[in-house]
């Protein structure tokens, strides 16, 4: 690594161009919106979960944890053929829009979130559910209290989901198609670049994703010592 | 409205086929202090638990004043062996108990927090409290809304004398309020210092129920004799 090549990197930090800022604010719309979106369905049933013991519980149990592992770029091929002109969403006509990132990312990060409340609720419930059963409380009334309890370990929760939808590179380059100034975020820019060897452009794309890595690890921690 | 007599007719509880409790058939009619008494694993906290609808028994077996305990177990509240309490200040956990009972009384909580004396702690964290003043707090979660009937589950299993002698003052203030209290023990000087009435289990069954005075003079089978001397 040269020294002209860190001054290219630095000049450009320095001079931060139009396109690169609507790259990074794109970016964070289309993580923030999936976050939003994928936390208001999966803290509900996440905890709403502990409170039954049966197949169905089982199952998205199940599920949620196999799809935590699930490869981006299969996500995508099949949100793909869904939303194609020809799939059975395509009158939506989202494909290669910000909307159809915005669902791959949300789709990516529900099962993780479920998951990750369910785990959290399901302790809380342990320590909490004779108290609450003494109170007669019914489900809403318990789930409210248990995620009020849980509190601090769902924002670390949130924050894993966003570091996940952040990161995405290859469902939305298939649903988005990576499209100059319209879809084109910052995790598909560095691909994009490095292959055409603007190297300092995805180095400064890269430095900008560490930063915001850095901003959430530091969130998360200063979070765990509130415990 | 009256809650006693308390009757339970032939309860049965089991766990995989095993019986925690074995044909119970009760009747409390004082408002005074009941005392459970057994070994570890007699069923005590069990029994409690049934009285409190905490484990589901068939319809007619326990009835309060001829009714179910789900029609009155609003009156009733429960103080756990081991504090439960919520990760937010001593003033806060008295008042998601209020909310939650829907209790009207603008200054219940004030009036806990001065009966148990506890004002110097009202703004800090449950978290941060000592063994005895997590139990005082619970204590005071299960005052609010003015039940009829208190369980304490071994109140003071895990405390030191002094704290010990301060729950068991405030049982005592609880038992002439008027409230019926049934609580579980282990420590027989306190079953003599607090018990009006004394209930003894043993492996799910009662095999004795009668008054303080009658349990320390009466001679006993080799359980209870042997219970008393290593109590």
């Amino acid at each position: 690594m040269s020294i002209n090549f860190l001054e290219n990197v630095f000049n450009l930090i320095i001079s931060l161009d139009k396109s690169l800022i609507v790259i990074i604010l794109l970016s964070l719309k289309t993580s923030l919106l999936a976050l939003l979106i994928a936390t208001l369905l999966s803290l509900p049933v996440g905890s709403y979960l502990v409170f039954y013991n049966n197949k169905f519980q089982y199952f998205i149990i199940l599920m949620s944890n196999t799809f935590m592992g699930l490869p981006p770029v299969v996500l995508g091929l099949l949100i793909y053929i869904l939303i194609s002109k020809s799939g059975i969403f395509g009158f939506l006509n989202i494909l290669y829009t910000p909307s159809a990132m915005i669902l791959s990312q949300t789709l990516l990060i529900i099962p993780i979130i479920i998951s990750l409340t369910y785990e959290e609720i399901y302790k809380k419930n342990k320590k909490y559910n004779i108290l609450l059963n003494s109170l007669n409380l019914n489900n809403y009334s318990k789930a409210k209290t248990l995620i009020y309890e849980s509190r601090y370990a769902l924002i670390t929760v949130i924050l894993t989901g966003y570091g996940r939808a952040s990161a995405e590179v290859g469902a939305i380059l298939i649903v988005g198609g990576n499209i100059n100034n319209y879809t084109r975020v910052m995790t598909t820019t560095i691909a994009n670049e490095t292959n055409k060897g603007n190297i300092e452009i995805a180095v400064l794309l890269g430095i900008i994703l560490l930063i915001i890595s850095l901003i959430i690890t530091l969130i998360i921690r200063s979070i765990r010592k509130l415990y | 409205m009256k809650i006693l007599p308390l009757k339970v007719n032939n309860l049965n509880y089991l766990i995989n086929e095993n019986f925690i409790l074995k044909n119970i058939n009760l009747s409390i009619n004082d408002e005074n202090i009941t005392i459970i008494l057994g070994n570890n694993g007699a069923g005590k906290s069990s029994l409690l638990n049934a009285l409190h609808d905490l484990i589901k028994v068939p319809k007619n077996t326990i009835t309060w004043n001829n009714l179910p305990t789900s029609s009155i177990k609003i009156m009733q509240s429960m103080v756990f062996q081991t504090p439960i309490l919520f990760n937010r200040s001593v003033y806060d956990n008295l008042d998601y108990i209020k909310n939650k009972k829907k209790v009207l009384s603008k200054y219940c909580v004030e009036k806990i927090i001065e009966k148990l004396n506890i004002k110097n702690i009202e703004n800090i964290n449950a978290k941060y409290l000592s063994g005895g003043e997590k139990q005082k707090v619970s204590i005071g979660m299960a005052l609010i809304g003015e039940p009829k009937i208190i369980f304490l589950d071994e109140p003071t299993s895990h405390l030191d004398p002094q704290y010990k002698h301060e729950i068991e003052n405030i049982i005592k203030v609880i038992s002439t309020n008027g409230i019926k209290v049934i609580m579980t023990s282990h420590d027989v000087s306190q079953i003599k210092r607090i018990g009006e009435e004394i209930i003894f289990l043993n492996k799910g069954e009662i095999i004795y129920h009668n008054s303080i005075k009658k349990f320390i003079n009466a001679s006993h089978c080799d359980i209870i004799k042997n219970y008393i001397m290593y109590g």
